[in-house]
């Protein structure tokens, strides 16, 4: 059992707008962190999960978006989970364990005996408590939550090692050309304050090594302008990568699922994953109903309360319609986001598609991805305000913020 | 009065409709291509109609049984064990056409759609004099065709060109004709044509007239010129006799529905439309340039165009269909399933998209 002394502090790393390019054009509107997943703000996932930590005491959001567009989520949230939660801007991106470096003042304001430190755009059930209580068993700085993949996909992330019975991470190499293990690094981690001494040493052998480079040698001036500045420290290359081996690192496998949400198509995908967890944890958002009363409903779905749905529409699986939406009669959506104040008219199909904020499909529509979460053009999306006129077929496209289609188009980019 | 239509072969261009039954008998307007033909026949007074046909004859003379004591008119068929050309068949039917009246007869070309102007070819015929009379029509690319050249006032044919390279006309052998008896005379009984080898040597000797056709012509052996053709074909029921085409605040255009076709709440049906008998089209439908053939079943919010769905077919709830899509008979597209020109053969289900035009066999 933990002492009521012990106190865990959660920092979930945001990023920032010149970061998740791939993203687009979702991320042209909305900080990619607060794309919708199952009906809530991405990072609401991991926050939620915090929130079942024993002794959380804080939350901190860190990135490099501008304070205002991350101010109202953070309020509300911390309102509705009575956790404080707090936004943190970055001047400019630290790396990975550079931006926790950043701010270690604030985070040590309530002398933590933990830390967390989660990425944002992972999906996974987040077994923090279960983290948590195997790092104590290990002992040593910090816990990796890793996870098992296929060997053809391990070399996308960061491959490691650990040893099967004390769990120990032995080695670390990051997206290798050559197999090496088909364990991966999940991007979860919890630490003890030592975290901070060890990003420190990294820093400050940069610093050296920059100097004794100006003094000594005319090559340097060339890959100076290469070589990372002493403040940017990233976690996976260098703090896993040398600690490897040191009996300072441990692992703990998740057996459930885990994802990276780096494209649109991913982020369907996750949506479906999060709203069939909400079987377990939240059955409550789950929406309900057989098309008499209210429209027919199939699988997983999530309605804001405040979506109007026509009772002959037919919904899911997978499906999640944000505020406001409305679904007029006889319309079927499969395995699609419908954003806010998205308006979808008589008798139109949507699926394997993300319909973004504002955008209206005519009557007879459709609206359709081929449902590959893999390729580039695999889902539908349309950007904010796109407007779809009566009839029109979308198949395998991605459009652009306010634009209108009036004629069909396959297989395209339109910007 | 006699005419011989020519009815030819397998009709493979209208596959997979012609899978099913022979091209003649492939619905076009909620009736068989044949029937348009020999209803105007019937119409001016012909009274024996003779089949040239190279492929099922039984097939044809059963299903056309029904229609000799209906329309009162004799239906005869006169086969081709080999291919015969466009003039062969002629020779063929010799002593079916020929008879003691001495009365000129009509031969049709059974993959043409018109208006059958065939009572104003007669005048035509008696007014010039001459041995043969041809209807022409005037198409926008006539190199695609063999050009007849006339003599702009009197209509007397020069001479014929076949897929000019250069612009001698715009007048194309529309496949109507009315020939004198003493026409089967020029014409052996071997494969040959009577575009390249008969017609020049009537022109020749100065006894051929064309008359340019009024109203539409379509050629409807493939399926985007039906779909075409039904436009103009119901462009002109629309002038000619609008009470045959549908009304109402669900109907946009013109479209003909059978009466014993249903039609659900909510439907936008048209334009260009033809729904047959017995098809069910239920609520929330959008139908648009297709036509839906005889027992179809179209199930709610399925939306349809530029499309024929074959004899029996069903077409799933929010189904889409379209771009050509040509489903044979008895096709059956699931809930949800999306066809962008997908050619489907007879007794298939399709179970999933059909994202960019393809043959399913």
């Amino acid at each position: 059992m933990g002492s009521s002394e012990e106190r865990v502090v959660a920092v979930i790393l945001v990023g920032g707008p010149t970061k998740g390019t791939r993203f687009r054009p979702l991320s042209l509107n909305i900080p990619k962190p607060l794309f919708p997943l199952a009906g809530q703000p991405m990072v609401h996932h991991p926050i939620s999960a915090c929130k079942r930590i024993p002794n959380l005491a804080q939350i901190y959001l860190v990135g490099f978006y501008e304070e205002r567009e991350f101010a109202l989520y953070v309020s509300s949230i911390s309102n509705e989970l009575k956790v404080p939660v707090r936004y943190l801007k970055e001047d400019k991106p630290h790396g990975s364990a550079g931006g926790l470096y950043n701010f270690r003042d604030r985070i040590m304001e309530d002398s933590p005996s933990h830390i967390f430190l989660l990425n944002c755009d992972i999906c996974c059930s987040f077994p923090l408590p279960e983290m948590l209580d195997a790092h104590k068993r290990h002992g040593g700085m910090g816990t990796v939550l890793v996870i098992k993949v296929s060997a053809e996909s391990a070399n996308q992330f960061g491959e490691l090692v650990a040893d099967p019975t004390t769990n120990e991470l032995l080695h670390y190499t990051e997206k290798p050309e050559t197999f090496v293990s088909d364990l991966i690094n999940c991007g979860v981690y919890v630490f003890t304050p030592d975290i901070f001494g060890a990003i420190q040493n990294v820093s400050t052998q940069r610093k050296d090594r920059a100097n004794l480079r100006r003094v000594s040698s005319f090559e340097a001036l060339q890959s100076a302008t290469k070589a990372l500045p002493s403040d940017f420290v990233r976690l996976d290359q260098d703090i896993l990568s040398p600690l490897a081996g040191k009996k300072q690192l441990y692992t703990y496998e998740t057996l459930d699922f885990w994802e990276q949400i780096k494209t649109p198509g991913m982020s369907l995908k996750c949506s479906a994953l999060y709203l069939s967890q909400f079987r377990y944890t939240s059955p409550n958002l789950l929406a309900s109903g057989d098309g008499t009363k209210s429209a027919n409903i199939i699988g997983d779905v999530y309605i804001h309360p405040s979506a109007k749905v026509h009772p002959t529409a037919k919904i899911g699986p997978n499906v999640s319609i944000s505020a406001n939406a409305r679904i007029g009669p006889g319309v079927r959506l499969i395995s699609c986001i419908i954003l806010d104040d998205v308006e979808i008219k008589e008798n139109a199909v949507v699926m394997h598609a993300i319909v973004g904020w504002k955008s209206s499909v005519g009557k007879w529509s459709r609206v359709q991805g081929e449902g590959d979460y893999n390729v580039k053009t695999g889902i539908t999306i349309l950007g904010e305000a796109v407007t779809v006129e009566d009839e029109v077929v979308v198949v395998n496209c991605i459009v652009l913020p306010n634009k209108t289609l009036n004629i069909s188009v396959h297989e395209e980019i339109i910007l | 009065m006699k005419a011989l239509i020519l009815v030819g072969g397998f009709g493979t261009r209208l596959r997979p409709l012609t899978l099913s039954v022979p091209k003649p008998l492939v619905d076009f307007a909620n009736k068989p291509m044949i029937l348009h033909q020999i209803e105007a026949l019937k119409a001016i007074g012909v009274t024996e109609v003779v089949l040239a046909i190279n492929y099922q004859p039984e097939v044809m003379l059963n299903f056309l049984k029904e229609f000799e004591t209906k329309l009162g008119i004799k239906i005869t068929c006169s086969q081709e064990t080999e291919p015969l050309g466009t003039a062969g068949p002629l020779a063929l039917a010799r002593d079916k056409l020929i008879d003691e009246s001495g009365e000129p007869f009509f031969v049709l070309n059974s993959d043409v759609i018109s208006e059958y102007p065939l009572k104003e070819m007669i005048a035509f015929h008696k007014a010039h004099g001459g041995e043969a009379s041809i209807m022409v029509t005037k198409v926008d690319e006539p190199s695609k065709y063999g050009v007849v050249v006339t003599e702009e006032e009197t209509g007397k044919v020069e001479k014929f060109v076949e897929k000019p390279k250069i612009f001698v006309g715009n007048k194309i052998n529309a496949g109507i004709y009315l020939l004198n008896p003493s026409v089967l005379d020029r014409i052996q009984l071997r494969p040959t044509s009577i575009e390249k080898e008969v017609f020049p040597k009537i022109a020749a000797e100065k006894k051929l007239f064309a008359m340019v056709l009024p109203g539409f012509w379509m050629d409807i052996g493939q399926p985007r010129d039906y779909i075409t053709g039904l436009r103009l074909y119901l462009d002109s029921l629309r002038k000619k006799s609008p009470a045959n085409l549908a009304a109402g605040s669900h109907i946009v255009g013109n479209v003909i529905v059978h009466e014993t076709a249903k039609i659900g709440e909510g439907c936008l049906i048209g334009p260009d439309v033809a729904i047959g008998p017995g098809c069910v089209v239920e609520s929330g439908v959008r139908l648009s340039r297709c036509t839906v053939m005889r027992g179809v079943r179209i199930k709610k919010h399925a939306c349809i165009s530029s499309s024929i769905i074959g004899w029996h077919s069903t077409v799933g709830q929010w189904a889409r269909v379209e771009n050509m899509t040509i489903l044979g008979e008895d096709v059956h597209v699931c809930d949800e399933i999306y066809s962008n020109g997908g050619v489907v053969l007879p007794h298939k289900e399709i179970k999933s998209s059909i994202l960019k035009p393809e043959i399913v066999m």
